[in-house]
Parts: structure tokens; sequence; C-alpha cells
């Protein structure tokens, strides 16, 4: 019989916890050293984080769902090796807030699969369009996201700056980079040559704002 | 800056006196709470205006937090008279007095009258009678219960937010054996059985009155406080449990969860087996469906996806066969 002793805390980002073995979870209250989360004084602070790990989760998985719906219709082209490339950074953003998630015993959203068809449909019809079409619809949600992880980072920082560097630094700061990394590739790449840029851009980031928001709640 | 600082203290002791006078008549208590309120404020600008130097001596610190949780509780309480009964003779004059532990909040006050209360609940049910019956035990007029606005379903949520947190504890205690490795993992299904067990276990010294507690529970402003522990309670043991998914699995798995606990609990209110064997037969039995059910939409969903392989491998022969697939 082995048991594995988990009292040893390691810093390492890609460990993954298996739904399946109790012996990797962590403690109820996240006792690890190296967590993301300060453990939360009250419960409103802990709704405050909640609410916001939710909807960066379900972000995240709706990109995840984007460029596969993108990668569904170009990957056999040219731009296929690119989106690719941003798709498996997505993936690891998404596998960083699962683990967080799941660390600090917070709900997802109840519309994933809701965002699960809808972002795979989004990217494939906005593959449909062309290169230019897809790479429009990477700026242009790729735009709401980063603005949406500054409007955390803003709120966060008002709060109290010190008491969530972690959350800051690895979640927010590291994959707003990421995220608008991938902004600027879509532009460097003819998004804005599609005829109607602006119409498109100005839906898809409409439809973006309406999901973080109801995503918060839901 | 500085000034700043301490006119906005001063400010602060000013509107802490104000809720001590504005605090609800009771003859003595009022005037020895004013007079006390006056030397706390007196004591704490005093200790303001050395703020510059060491450290405030502790007898001082301790008349603060007398003065702070005072000054809160007289703005809180809505019932001085249990209050001052409860609380023992000390005197806040005595500037060398132990700190706090005579006091408690008015929460702790209600908590102690309720579980008081739960000894009388097989004798008067879930109702006001029972709380009435607990706070007599504990020498306070049966008229405290004034303080429980919400009668019976005060009781009621107390308990079950008592037999939630016991058994997190129990659960906490059996996790931390499996860390240490002094415990071995059990099975999902077992975890599950032994963990709703334990958690229905708690109803049997009240079972004759619990349908009682339910219906209670089921009123409707009763509802959401209801729901709210029911939630707690099945994520709890699905945490322990290991569940750690971020998908629609989290809602799944809780939902059969709470499905299995309700059913349960209706079935041990008739069950007349010695030990309510049949409940827990009962409870397997349903934790076996849920397994099964899980596995077979596995199995479903493998299926599926060998079918889907089937035919497009059958496609390909096709095309194939009739030269399609042929690049000139």
């Amino acid at each position: 019989l082995t048991h594995q002793v988990t009292g040893n805390i390691t810093p390492d980002y890609g460990y993954l916890f298996t739904v399946t073995s109790v012996q990797n979870t962590t403690l109820v209250n996240n006792s690890r050293a190296y967590s993301v989360l300060p453990p939360p004084r009250d419960s409103e602070e802990k709704e405050m984080l909640d609410r916001m790990l939710r909807v960066d989760h379900a972000g995240e998985y709706g990109a995840n769902r984007i460029y596969a719906g993108q990668m569904a219709v170009l990957g056999r082209s040219r731009t296929g090796p690119l989106i690719q490339e941003m798709w498996d950074q997505e993936k690891k953003h998404l596998e960083k807030f699962n683990e967080i998630l799941a660390e600090n015993r917070v709900r997802p959203t109840a519309l994933l699969p809701l965002w699960n068809i809808a972002g795979f449909v989004l990217g494939a019809s906005s593959a449909l369009l062309g290169k230019e079409g897809a790479m429009a619809c990477t700026v242009a949600v790729e735009e709401s996201i980063s603005e949406h992880y500054n409007s955390q980072i803003r709120a966060l920082m008002e709060k109290d700056p010190e008491r969530y560097t972690e959350l800051l630094q690895v979640s927010n700061k590291e994959f707003r980079d990421d995220e608008m990394e991938h902004h600027d590739t879509g532009l460097e790449h003819d998004a804005e040559s599609i005829p109607g840029y602006w119409l498109l851009k100005k839906r898809y980031t409409t439809g973006c704002k309406a999901a973080i928001y109801v995503s918060q709640r839901v | 800056m500085a000034a700043l600082l301490r006119g906005l203290r001063a400010g602060r002791t000013l509107r802490g006196l104000c809720s001590v006078v504005s605090a609800p008549p009771a003859a003595n208590p009022q005037c020895s709470g004013l007079t006390r309120g006056i030397h706390c404020a007196a004591l704490r600008l005093q200790d303001e205006s050395k703020s510059d130097k060491p450290p405030p001596s502790s007898s001082s610190t301790t008349h603060h937090e007398h003065y702070q949780t005072h000054s809160a509780e007289q703005a809180s309480t809505s019932d001085p008279a249990a209050e001052e009964a409860s609380r023992p003779n000390t005197s806040y004059q005595d500037q060398s007095g132990e700190q706090g532990e005579e006091y408690e909040t008015e929460e702790q006050l209600q908590v102690r009258i309720l579980n008081a209360a739960l000894e009388f609940v097989p004798l008067h049910g879930w109702s006001m009678e029972a709380i009435a019956a607990g706070a007599e035990t504990l020498d306070l007029s049966s008229a405290s219960t004034g303080m429980f606005y919400n009668g019976a379903g005060d009781l009621v949520l107390h308990f079950v937010s008592h037999c939630n947190s016991q058994l997190t504890e129990i659960l906490a205690e059996q996790h931390k054996q499996v860390q240490l490795g002094q415990a071995e993992q059990k099975r999902t299904a077992d975890f599950l059985r032994d963990a709703v067990e334990t958690r229905l276990r708690m109803h049997i010294p009240y079972i004759e009155s619990w349908p009682q507690a339910m219906s209670i529970l089921l009123l409707p402003h009763n509802i959401p406080n209801s729901l709210k522990h029911l939630s707690t309670l099945v994520d709890d043991i699905w945490f322990y449990a290991g569940d750690r998914s971020t998908d629609m699995n989290w809602y799944t798995k809780r939902a059969a969860l709470t499905g299995i606990y309700n059913t349960t609990e209706l079935v041990m209110v008739q069950d007349s087996s010695t030990d309510f064997q049949d409940t827990w037969n009962f409870l397997d039995n349903r934790i076996q469906d849920v397994v099964n059910m899980a596995g077979t939409a596995k199995q479903v969903q493998s299926t599926g996806e060998a079918v889907v392989q089937g035919l497009m491998g059958a496609a390909f022969t096709l095309k194939n066969l009739t030269g399609l697939n042929q690049k000139r």
C-alpha cells in the first residue's frame, strides 16, 4: 500500500489535480504556501473573488472554444499553425483557472454549455469569412478580454494591491499580456482588411461584454 | 495630517458616546452605561492624546475594547434585560479588570439559548415553547424568546447548520487522517454513503418531530436559508469526496447528491425498522443508481465516439472505392 503524503508544497504551476485522487487535494482553508489567492477575510471578499474567478474561467473557456471553432475551419490552411499556437496558450490559461477554481471552491458558471456551443459557432462562423474574418474575431475578442482583465486589475489594486499580488501577477497581468499579444498578432495578420471590419468588431465586442456580465452573475 | 487623524478619532469617540446615550431605556443599565461610557470615552481621549508616545498600557487597552464591544452591544441589542441578567457582575470601573470573556454578543447568546432549547424539542416540538424552556434553563426569562423573530424557524435552522458544521468537522478529520497516511482513501460511493449516513444519524434523537421541522424548513420565508444550508452541505460532502470539477459535472454531481439526500431523509422519517436499516439500504441503492448512471453515460459517450469513427472510416473507404479520392 502506498500513501502519498502531501505535506510537501510545490510551487510548480503545472501541477494538475486529478478528480479521482483525493490525495492531491488541498485542505479547506487553502494552507498552501504558494497559493495564488489569499484566504478570504469575510464573505463579501469571497463573493467578489468568486465572481472574478468565475467570469475569468468562463472567458478562458469561451476563448478556448472560439479557437477550436476557428481551427475546425481553417485548421488545414496556412493560418492553421498560427491559430494552433494561440489556442495552446489559451489552453494553458484555462488549465490554470481550473486549478484556481478547484482550490478555492469556486462555483463554475452554469452557462458553460452555452459558452461551449456559442464559442465554437462564433469561431467557426468567423473563420468561414476567411482568414481575415478569423483574425478580426480574434482581435475583437482579445480586446474585450484584455479590457476586462484591466478593469479587474484596477479593482484589485484599488482594494489592496499587496494582498492580491500573486493573483494580480499570475492570472491577471501575465494572462492579460498574453491576450494583448494575441490581439496584436490578429492585427498583424490583416484583420482590418476585411470589409465591414468595424461592424463585425462592434458585434463581437458587444457579445463579449454581455457574456462577461451574465457570467459574473449566473 | 496627524491633526486630521486625531480629529477623526475624536469624532469616532463622540459617535460612540452618542450610541451609548441613545441605548434602549432601562434605568440602571442606562445610568451606569452612561457613566461607564463617559469614563471610557475620557480614557480613550486621554489615550489618543498620548498616541505619539509608546503604546498604551494594557489596562487602558482593555478599556478600549470593553468600550468598543460594549457600545456595539448596546447599539445592537434588542433585549438588554436578558443581557444584563446573563452578564455576571463585573466592575467596569476596575482598571485592572480582565478583558472580554464575560462579554458575549447577541448572536452568541442566541446560540446558547437555542442549544439549550434543543433538549426540549422531543417534549414541545420545534416551537417557541421549546425555546422558552431552553431560555429558562439558562436562568433567563422566557420573554427572551422575543429575540427570535423567526420563532421555530430559528431553532430548526440553527440545528441544521449545527449538524452541517459537525459533519464538516468529521469529514475534515477523516481527510486529515488520509493525508497523514493513517487511513485509507474510501471509494467515492462509499464515502458518499458514509457521509450521508453520518449526517442523517444526527436527526435520530429528534426523529419523532422531524416531519414538523421539515415542514418549517419549507415555509416560504425559510426556503432561502434552508436551500443555502443544503447547498453548502452537498458542496462540502463533494469537496471532501475529492470532486474538483470545474465544468457541468460540478452541477450534475451536486444535483444528484441533493436528490439522494432529500429522498433518504424522507424515507428516514417513516422508517420503523431497527436502527433505520431500511433507510441505509435505500441509501445504498440510490447511490448505486447514480454510480450506474454515470457509468452508463460514459459508456454511451465512448460508444458514440466509436460509432462516429466507424462511419468516417466507412465514408473514406467509399470515397476510395468510387475513385473520388484520387489526386490526378
